[in-house]
């Protein structure tokens, strides 16, 4: 963060793959809602005990939540998640500085909203996605 | 330690043998610089010496072939007690925990390094494609 200039802006294969690792991550704290959700019904209710039925509607709508949730305070708090760790990147704002748990949001809503955005990264000449055109942010990698 | 249980005397009778034999030694390698003697002299300890090695290692091969190793260390040793003070000093986690780091670092960098060429490819391909310059950003 000290040296900014120095960074260099990561490509479409890294942040493909640490949005990958994202949505694993996701899915897997998803699923340990889910369990949770049995543990608790099986306490409250043992003899009555079935499986719970999560609509279309509720089960996005938590997805959503979860997602932006995670990607706000992973962005805002390191610039990091758990995909951009293990991918050697960071985000940060124009300047190489982290970004604002406001801007942070909106990218997290816009990003899980519109993923497609992210393709952009392959075909812009400074490696930014549309994301990243519209809020002024970069990904760029973090050498250890 | 030794010094303090053998009595003076015993110590004193040793440090004259000792200086004894060194003072023959002195004498017999004068000896064996005199014109016609020396050389006999040289000769015979060379004999000597080469006799006595192979006494020597006939002895010690001798020994060895009467003194069954195994069943000596079976006996006289606690080996069961000397294994377990061996595994007992190994800190088995620390190196597991090691080795576990390293290679877990070097998978990372490894998967970093791939990422970041990935990153290059597909960039250099796209701007071929599109007729850019490269190294914008």
């Amino acid at each position: 963060m000290n040296a900014p200039a120095a960074r260099r802006v990561a490509g479409i294969v890294s942040r493909g793959v640490a949005a990958v690792i994202d949505l694993v991550f996701v899915g897997v704290v998803l699923a340990g809602l889910y369990v949770g959700l049995i543990l608790v019904r099986l306490m409250l209710h043992p003899s009555s005990f079935s499986f719970p039925t999560v609509g279309v509607v509720f089960s996005t709508a938590v997805m959503f939540g979860v997602a932006v949730l995670y990607l706000t305070a992973c962005w805002s708090v390191s610039g990091c998640t758990v995909g951009a760790v293990t991918m050697g990147l960071r985000v940060t704002g124009r300047h190489g500085a982290r970004i604002a748990p406001a801007r942070a949001l909106i990218r997290a809503v816009a990003c899980v909203l519109f993923p497609v955005g992210l393709l952009w990264v392959a075909v812009d000449a400074h490696r930014r996605s549309v994301q990243d055109i519209v809020l002024g942010s970069r990904v760029v990698y973090v050498k250890p | 330690m030794s010094d303090k249980a053998l009595p003076p005397a015993v110590t004193v009778a040793l440090g004259a043998v000792a200086g004894a034999a060194d003072g023959v030694a002195v004498l017999y390698r004068g000896a064996e610089g005199l014109p016609v003697l020396g050389s006999w002299l040289r000769r015979t300890r060379v004999e000597l010496q080469a006799r006595g090695e192979r006494v020597l290692a006939a002895g010690i091969e001798v020994i060895l072939d009467e003194l069954d190793l195994n069943t000596l260390a079976r006996q006289r040793l606690d080996l069961i007690g000397l294994a377990n003070e061996v595994v007992d000093g190994i800190d088995l986690p620390a190196i597991i925990r090691q080795s576990t780091d390293s290679v877990t670092a070097e998978v990372m960098t490894d998967v970093r390094t791939q990422g970041e060429r990935g990153d290059d490819l597909v960039s250099g391909f796209v701007d071929r494609l599109l007729g850019r310059e490269r190294d914008q950003r």
